[in-house]
Order: C-alpha cells, then structure tokens, then sequence
C-alpha cells in the first residue's frame, strides 16, 4: 500500500516536470524572441564550426616547415616512380551498384514499418481475411514495381560487371 | 468509400502508372522499328486518361480513407490536370515521328508519361510532403528528358544546368517547408497549416515565420523562372529537344504554379502586403527582363524560353491581388499558355526536323533566318507559328487575348494600376519580336523555292494546339466557369 502510493507520488512528479517543461517550451514558442534564443547553441556549434578549420590552416600555414623541390609536384603513387599520362578512362560500373543498393533499402526501408502495420491488423484488429486486406494489397503493388525495376536492370545488361 | 472507390477517383494517374510501367518493360524485348507501337500506347494512355478527366467534369469530392489529407479532387486540380495531360498527348504525338528511329524511345515515353503524373500528383496535392514527392517524380524525368539527345552537348549542358538549379530549387522550397512543419508543431496538410496560422499569426510574422516564406518563394520563383531566379530556363529550353522544351515550358513549369497557388495561400493570412510587394517587384522585374532580352534573340528556341519568363511575369501578378477574378485568369493563363508554348514549340520542332531531314549537318536549325519564306514553303506551318506567336502577344480572337483580358482586368480592379501599365506595355514591347517572325516567315523570300512536306505526326500535334488556342479565344465561356470554379477553390 505504502509503495503504491509512493509510486503514485513519483508518478505525479514526473507527469508535473513533464507538464512544467512542456509549457516552458509552449511559451518559447508563443514568443517571438524566444523562438530564436533557442537556436543559441545551434548558432555557437556554427560559429565554432566555421572558425575552427580557419584557425588550423593559420596555424599549419605558420608552424610547418616548406620545401619546394620539383619531386613535390608529381603526382603521388605510393613511393614508386609514376609512369603514364594520368588522364586515362576507366569503366564507372558502381553507380550501377549503388542504384542497385538503393533500390533494396528502400524496399527494406518500407517492409519494416510495413509488418508492424499487418501486424496490427492480424493481431489487434482480427481481419479475418488478411492475406486480402490492404496492407497486403499494398505491399503486393509495392513489391512488384520494385521487381520490375529490378528486371529492367537485369535485362538491361547492368548485373554484368563487364558489357 | 471503400478502396476501390477512392483509387477509382484517381483512375488517370493510375491508367498512366500502368502504361508507363507497361512500355518500360515490353520495350525491353522489341527492337527498335517496333518500339514505335510504344508511342502508340503511350498516346492511348494519355487519350484515355484526357476524356476521364473531361467526362467527369468539375467537381468537390470530399474524399474519405488513408490518403484524405494528402490528395484531393476539386476544379482546380482537375483544370491543371487536364492541361498536364493535354501537353502531354501533344508532346508525345509529336515525338512519335522525332524519336521513331531512337534505339531508347521506351524509356522516352516512360519518362514522359512518369513526369505527367508527377505533374498530376502535384496539382492533386493539399499536404506538403505528397506535392514534394509529386515535384521530384516530374522533376527527375524531366531531368532525364533535357538530356535526352545524349551526342548533343547542348542537349547535355541544357540537362546540367536544369538538374543542378533544380536540385537547388527543390532544397530550398524542402528547407523553407520544413520551417512550416516545424512552427506549426507538425503539420503537412497545407489547408490545417493555414488554420494554425490563421489562429497564430504571430508565428508567420515571427523573424523564423519570414524566413520560411523567403525560402518557399525562392524556391517557387526558380520553377516558375521568375527574374532573378530564371538564369537556367533560357539556355535549359534552348538546349533540350525542341519537343521536351514544349514539355518544360508548358508542363513542369505550370505544376509550380498550381503549387504556389496552394501554399502561398498559407502566406496570404498574415503576411499579405509583404508578399505582394515581393511579387510586384518579382513579376515587373520578370515580365521587363523577359521581353526585353528576348527582343535581340536570333534563336527562336531562346526567344520562345525569354517569352516563357516574361509570361511568367504576368501570370505571378496573381500574388499580388489575390482576388477571385485575379485567379480566375491566371488560372485560365496557365491553361492557354500551355497551348500557344506548346504549340509554338512544336512547330519550331518540326521546321528543325524538315531541315535536318534535307540536309544532315544543318547547324542552328532554329535560328530565325530558316524561317524567312516559310510561309511559300510550308503554308500550314508558318500559318499555325504566326497564332501561335499571336496569341503568345494577346491578339483576339486567340487564348492569349482572354485570358490577358481577364488576368490585367482583374488587377486594374484590385487596384494595382501601375502594374497594369507596366504589363499592358510589355505586352505592346512583345509584339515587336513576334511580329518579326511572322514579317520573316511571310514578307522576306525563302532561301530555296522547294516545299517543306511536314510529316503527319507533327501535323496533328501542332493541330491540337492550334484548336485549343482557338477554342479558348472563341469560346471562352465554359473555359472560364472552369477557371472561375478552380478558382473558387481557395477560397479567397
């Protein structure tokens, strides 16, 4: 009994902290200033943000010792002597891959909160028919212009990492 | 109202969705002679979608079910929706002969038909988050689009230019949305949003409230091209395929002012002398720049992009008035300038396929000494640019003329009279430049006596174009009820 009441005590506290820091911020909001004063962390972050890479290259440009040898201005190929021009072409296959990666995170992406829906419907609202309610309709649609996409890229040559 | 119900209000984009899945994936496995039956389908879609739209009329559906607060049917998005498809069709027809030997014309008429309903989604859309998604699906094909002519380096700086000022256009409109989500303590539907401010007009007049609207009206003002946000639009329209300029010009362009006339409204409640002193400035800056920078244009291409701007300019008096009527003709303007650029366009197009068809290595098909004689060379073409050109002046009995009528009336009467002199000589300072076609193609002789045979898929699409610009101009009336219900919408 006595630890019932405490809980009850504590609860209350809590809701009435909670209460006291929501209207603290309701009041933030109905002023005008005040909207912006809560941005003074954000504008310090930035602040700080922006002078810090300025004060590093002062000081790298001041502490650090230059030389200016001929070797300094080639290009750089781990030690070894560089040989060849520089400008040469080379196939740029990942961006398939990376449209590849997006298209199944995406799908990923949607499954997730997806299930907790068909969840709701099967468990908590008892659709008898659940493989025809509308969340299986939806993600049915859903999953079929994803694969369509997919069989465009396949057929398109794109699996293949060399046409 | 059942699912089926709901989805079946929204049959054309789903007919479209279907089509443009459909040629996507049965072009995987044609060759290219018989990818042109694609172009077929996809016209059909369009055709079918177009009299869904015009047999179901004008009408209010207060929809019911998951998607309520996001989409709506009422005679605004209906009107832009029709106009979209129309465009549309009339692109597609004409690309028909353009593209009909294109090794990728599937994914060319995939993208059109993906981007239309991207344009449809906007004009449907009442909460901020749909009408983005709806911006960036029209936005990305069209992106593609520009770029189309992928061996022409205009054709790609044109796609450049178009997907990175378009990126930052659809960033700063996401940024200056995300403003209004956040003060209004999480709300997207626009319509709630504008309640909410309604009852705290402290909020939008707030430092924060301004800046959100700064940023909504940048945003805007790059779609729309408005001066000084307009620097993309002229070497976009002039790079692209002539076709796909007709698309940019009188598709995409007009979703951001079905756009803007929806969330502006949010505005109009407790800022509205400060937005429309910002647009008094945005539309006489727009509409003088235009007209005058597209009087030295030899490119009818460029010259037809600088009048899209100086359009625009006319068209953005709307956010200065505000009133019923205002938006009634703006509304209309939108419609009817579809036509005209559309057709003009078109028809540049077509002169530019003539020429390339004679001579393979023609260079600047579109500059303005191709033009002289046309009218002895190709009697119907230069018959339909010189309405087309007309109309764009606002010379009855065409839809420019209407709809100029009734936009500068209705800002006379709103009270604005300096801006309607400003519009009104502009529009005297236009006809210089279209004139000057028409004195080319009819006054000056043609560079060689044979007869250009425009082909039929051009004819038909200039032709469409060609009625609705007359239909409009001669017969108003039930074009302005439409426009005048759409209007109504708003409540203004």
């Amino acid at each position: 009994m006595v630890l019932f009441s405490h809980n009850a005590i504590e609860n209350d506290f809590i809701t009435f902290l909670y209460i006291e820091y929501n209207s603290t911020l309701i009041g933030h909001l109905g002023d005008d200033m005040e909207i912006i004063d809560t941005f003074i962390p954000v504008a310090i972050f930035l602040l700080f943000g922006l002078a810090i890479p300025l004060v590093i290259m002062f000081l790298v440009k001041q502490l650090s010792p230059r030389s200016k040898s001929p070797v300094k201005f080639t290009t750089y190929e781990s030690g070894s002597v560089p040989t060849g021009s520089s400008k040469i072409m080379f196939n740029v296959e990942y961006y398939a891959y990376a449209i590849l990666f997006v298209l199944f995170d995406v799908e990923l992406l949607f499954l997730y909160p997806w299930v907790t829906v068909y969840v709701n419907d099967v468990v908590l609202n008892n659709v008898e028919n659940f493989t025809t309610s509308f969340s299986v309709f939806a993600m049915a649609l859903f999953m079929v212009v994803v694969l369509l996409g997919l069989l465009y890229e396949w057929k398109k040559g794109v699996l293949q990492w060399v046409k | 109202m059942s699912i089926v119900d709901f989805i079946s209000q929204f049959a054309p984009e789903v007919i479209l969705t279907i089509a443009a899945l459909a040629v996507m994936i049965i072009g995987l496995g044609l060759g290219t002679k018989e990818k042109r039956a694609l172009g077929y389908l996809a016209a059909i879609s369009l055709i079918v979608a177009t009299l869904i739209i015009v047999f179901r009329g004008t009408y209010h559906l207060q929809l019911e079910g998951i998607m309520a607060d996001s989409l709506t049917i009422d005679p605004m998005s209906q009107f832009f929706k029709l106009t979209f498809l129309l465009v549309s069709l009339i692109v597609v027809i004409a690309s028909l002969k353009q593209y009909d030997n294109h090794s990728n014309q599937d994914e060319y008429y995939t993208l059109i038909l993906l981007g239309t309903i991207g344009m449809m989604v906007v004009a449907s859309a009442i909460d901020i988050v749909t009408m983005f998604i709806g911006f960036e699906l029209a936005s990305l094909s069209t992106y593609a689009l520009a770029g189309f002519n992928k061996k022409d380096p205009s054709s790609m700086e044109a796609a450049i230019k178009y997907f990175i000022v378009g990126a930052l256009s659809s960033t700063l409109l996401l940024f200056g949305l995300s403003y209004l989500y956040g003060l209004s303590g999480g709300l997207t539907n626009i319509g709630e949003i504008a309640d909410y401010f309604s009852m705290n007009p402290g909020i939008i007049q707030s430092p924060m409230g301004i800046m959100a609207m700064v940023l909504i009206v940048a945003g805007f003002g790059f779609k729309m091209a408005l001066v000084p946000f307009h620097m993309w639009a002229p070497d976009t329209y002039q790079g692209s395929p002539t076709v796909i300029s007709a698309l940019l010009a009188a598709g995409s362009k007009k979703m951001a002012f079905v756009a803007a006339f929806r969330v502006l409204l949010i505005a109009m409640i407790a800022i509205k002398v400060d937005i429309a002193m910002v647009f008094i400035i945005l539309a006489i800056l727009t509409m003088t720049l235009g007209n005058v920078v597209a009087l030295s244009q030899k490119s009818l291409k460029r010259m037809l992009a600088y009048s899209s701007v100086a359009q625009a300019g006319y068209i953005s008096m709307v956010f200065v008035v505000m009133s019923p009527e205002a938006m009634t003709g703006a509304v209309l303007y939108v419609m009817s300038h579809a036509f005209m650029k559309t057709g003009a366009f078109i028809a540049v197009a077509a002169l530019g396929y003539m020429l390339l068809r004679e001579n393979i290595s023609a260079k600047d098909v579109d500059h303005l000494d191709n033009f002289a004689g046309l009218g002895k060379r190709s009697p119907f073409l230069a018959f339909s640019i010189m309405i087309f050109l007309f109309a764009l002046a606002g010379i009855p009995p065409t839809a420019g003329f209407v709809s100029k009528f009734i936009l500068f009336y209705s800002v006379l009467k709103g009270g604005f009279v300096f801006l309607v002199i400003i519009a009104i000589l502009n529009s005297a300072l236009s006809l210089y430049y279209y004139a000057r076609v028409v004195k080319y193609m009819y006054v000056l002789p043609p560079s060689s006596s044979e007869k250009l045979a425009l082909p039929g898929a051009y004819s038909l699409a200039i032709l469409l174009a060609l009625i609705g610009v007359l239909a409009i101009g001669i017969v108003p009336e039930p074009f302005v009820n439409w426009a005048a219900s759409a209007a109504n919408v708003l409540g203004l």
